[in-house]
């Protein structure tokens, strides 16, 4: 190598080196590309996702106006369609799918509410010729009065949604409708579902409450969190759900392991930055997320090799050209991809394809 | 008909690569940026052309003026980008440093990379209201921290600057009394090069997708517009359409503006007229080429919109020897930059110079602007140390004043 050599190898690190260092991100818009326009940029900051049994993603967004969306990767599809817009609602909490229902919980200057529809049917061929129409949303109410919701999720069986306000928990049925508001407590962060069923959340001196999305029995204080920094951590969760592994993080980046057999890990290991924001788990049990505010940054816990990996910062270079810097939700897809939804103006949703892992002699 | 052209070298800057502002201040002075992007430590320096003795005037080093010097460590405060504002009132010419010259220990710059390294992170795009009547700066702010400023504008009976970051394409508004920052949100991945202004006080540019956008002050926020802005549909779909240089008609409510990619196009922007304006087409202005090749953007270029004093727009065009579409004589150089004449009312145009630097090509040309003398000048973009043209206006197409009314943007 020439010394020419040597800067050009530096220059191309630093130049190319600090996007996705391994598997590929394609950002797709909040569209039919070629068939409908986006939704609007200051209406797009994405803040909710979930995904159905089969890998249909829905998502929720924020900003001057929420819309709702549904996205579909998966055979003649390739589509975000815009299933409307929620009138007196600027932020979306939660997105939470069931088995014949989702519902969105939303929030405006009036408070939280909670709206269902019916999963969207798969279209017909999305290359050649398609159908669709907007369903209006069916108003479940609130779950407190004027209480805006903090976050909500379906519990295994997908029946039940379960969800916190500021200062209440509540629970939807998502067959009969039904929102019952079940105990007085301050919801804070976002919520996880354990490795039996429990729906656990972030309660007072550092602890979790655990509940029981069936039976509504409400245990607090339940489970003690790990040494770590939780005061003011805005608590964010990714399940395994080939084990039920639920992972965390404190406010520092300190990432950690809950299952409700074992408790909580020791520290896997700390993000380059801190706050971890977004994260999901593919199914090979590695975990992807992002940390840092402004320009976040993609990690990697690989449970396997118990490293904790950087792996760069968000680009899209297939079909649309596009850097992506702050992420508000992520879950994983049918074959273990994970979408993240870009918090940003014109926000994208974003596939992570993550590299396959050689094999193991 | 050939103008004269010189052609004036930043000697005192030898590290100069690239000039990439160039504008007639409040005084009717031609102000350009000296900038060093490609040397680690490398720092812009403020020059005015002295039409006097004809000579530059090294008036300011940056780098100083904002307690940021070039060797600190961090990305440094290497250039100018379409960032000096005048303001006629006050003779204030207001300035905004932009980043990418690596720290003065690496080879390259990386915002993305650096975001989070408080040793490398660019310190911020440094603001500076520099007097052109007594050549001091009254004042530097930090214009928006961590990221460089692409393009600047001045909104002078609001008191507003309008800007956009770089590299994460945000709308920043900026009150001048209150010296208080505004992000009004992200537009892209692929800055727009210029803002421009129009009579409601709206401020106009492009999104990645070649899409309008507009900050309405009357609704506090960014609209894009449906249609996308002329463009090659053989192989373009838009993207990347954003503008790179605006210039206005001084006798009409209209934008003479051309996009930043190659097979530009010039086009004439009604901002006033229906919803979104009315956009004409006025076609491409640089020559034919293999559209199968991905054309550098140092080749095809297009810049230096700028009408003078008899009322035609000029601009410069890049033209380059091609096997097929130019195949130019042997011992022709292989690159030029060519100062066009257009009669914005008929749309003919003539060459009326070429541009020619003893050691290099002179091609890339971004920024033009006409003297109080009426005669033109251009920024040049290319071997360093690099300069600035100056085009003597024929006396009958000349006339004092042919600045005004003065550009507002860089």
């Amino acid at each position: 190598m020439t010394s020419s050599d040597d800067k050009k190898a530096v220059i191309d690190e630093i130049v190319h080196g600090t996007f996705v260092k391994e598997g590929v991100m394609v950002a797709f818009p909040l569209c039919f590309p070629g068939a409908t326009t986006p939704i609007t940029a200051a209406e797009s900051h994405i803040t909710a996702l979930d995904a159905t049994a089969d890998g249909v993603v829905y998502g929720g967004t924020s900003g001057r106006l929420t819309h709702v969306f549904v996205g579909m990767f998966n055979g003649v599809t390739g589509i975000v369609f815009d299933m409307g817009t929620v009138e007196g609602a600027d932020h979306c909490a939660a997105i939470c799918c069931g088995q014949e229902y989702f519902v969105a919980c939303v929030n405006g200057p009036g408070g939280g509410r909670i709206l269902r529809h019916k999963l969207q049917p798969l279209p017909f061929d999305l290359i050649q010729e398609w159908a669709f129409s907007r369903q209006p949303f069916e108003d479940l109410g609130e779950a407190g009065k004027c209480e805006r919701i903090v976050h909500a999720v379906t519990d295994l069986s997908r029946r039940f949604v379960i969800g916190t306000t500021d200062t209440h928990l509540f629970r939807v049925d998502l067959e009969s409708g039904q929102v019952e508001v079940m105990c007085e407590l301050l919801g804070a962060g976002r919520l996880g579902v354990g490795s039996k069923g429990g729906t656990f959340g972030l309660d007072e001196g550092n602890h979790l409450w655990r509940c029981n999305a069936t039976t509504g029995a409400v245990m607090r204080k339940d489970v003690k969190l790990p040494p770590g920094s939780w005061d003011n951590v805005s608590l964010i969760w990714a399940r395994d759900r080939v084990d039920g592994t639920l992972y965390t993080a404190d406010a520092e980046g300190n990432l950690f392991a809950f299952t409700e057999e074992r408790g909580f890990s020791k520290c896997l290991g700390r993000t380059r930055l801190a706050p971890v924001g977004p994260m999901a788990a593919t199914f090979d049990g590695r975990v992807f997320g992002t940390c840092g505010e402004e320009i976040s940054r993609l990690f990697c816990y690989d449970t396997d090799a118990h490293e904790l990996t950087d792996i760069g910062v968000a680009v899209s270079v297939i079909e649309r050209r596009r850097y992506g810097y702050v992420f508000g939700d992520a879950v994983t897809g049918r074959d273990g991809q994970v979408f993240f939804g870009e918090d940003d103006d014109l926000g994208h949703l974003w596939l992570y394809f993550p590299r396959i892992k050689p094999r193991r002699n | 008909m050939c103008y004269k052209v010189t052609w004036y070298q930043f000697t005192e800057h030898p590290d100069s690569d690239s000039c990439w502002s160039l504008s007639v201040g409040p005084d009717g002075r031609i102000y350009a940026a000296a900038c060093a992007e490609t040397v680690p430590g490398g720092i812009v320096k403020v020059v005015r052309y002295n039409a006097e003795s004809g000579v530059l005037d090294y008036i300011l080093d940056v780098d100083k003026a904002v307690d940021d010097p070039g060797d600190s460590g961090r990305a440094t405060q290497c250039k100018i980008h379409y960032s000096f504002a005048p303001s006629l009132s006050d003779g204030m010419l207001y300035m905004a440093t932009h980043l990418s010259g690596p720290p003065i220990d690496e080879p390259a710059y990386s915002p993305w990379r650096s975001w989070h390294d408080p040793k490398r992170c660019f310190r911020g795009s440094g603001l500076l209201a520099f007097d052109t009547k007594t050549d001091e700066v009254l004042w530097w702010d930090t214009l928006i921290p961590k990221e460089g400023c692409r393009c600047l504008l001045h909104d002078e009976e609001r008191g507003l600057l309008y800007a956009l970051s770089y590299p994460r394409d945000h709308f920043i508004i900026y009150e001048i009394k209150k010296r208080r920052r505004r992000d009004i949100g992200r537009i892209g991945s692929v800055n727009a090069q210029v803002l421009f202004l129009d009579s409601r006080h709206r401020v106009w540019t492009t999104n990645d997708y070649g899409h309008l956008v507009r900050y309405d002050p009357e609704k506090d926020r960014l609209e894009t517009s449906p249609c996308v802005l002329p463009h090659n549909s053989a192989f373009q779909t838009g993207w990347h359409s954003v503008f790179y240089d605006a210039v206005a008609s001084p006798h009409e409510e209209c934008i003479y503006a051309v996009n930043w990619i190659a097979d530009a196009r010039l086009m004439r922007i009604w901002p006033t007229e229906g919803e979104w304006g009315r956009v004409e087409d006025l076609g491409p202005l640089s020559q034919k080429r293999d559209p199968s090749v991905p054309i550098s953007t140092f080749i095809d270029h297009v810049g230096g919109l700028v009408f003078a004093g008899d009322g035609q727009l000029y601009y410069v065009a890049s033209r380059w020897r091609d096997p097929v579409y130019n195949p130019l004589p042997g011992g022709h150089k292989e690159r030029e930059g060519i100062v066009w004449r257009m009669d914005p009312h008929t749309l003919e145009r003539e060459e009326v110079a070429v541009l020619e630097r003893p050691d290099g090509f002179a091609n890339y040309v971004s920024r033009g602007a006409v003297d109080c003398n009426g005669d033109l000048f251009f920024g040049h973009v290319g071997q360093k140390p690099v300069g600035l043209f100056k085009i003597d206006m024929p006396a009958d197409r000349k006339k004092k004043n042919a600045h005004l009314p003065l550009r507002m943007w860089g």
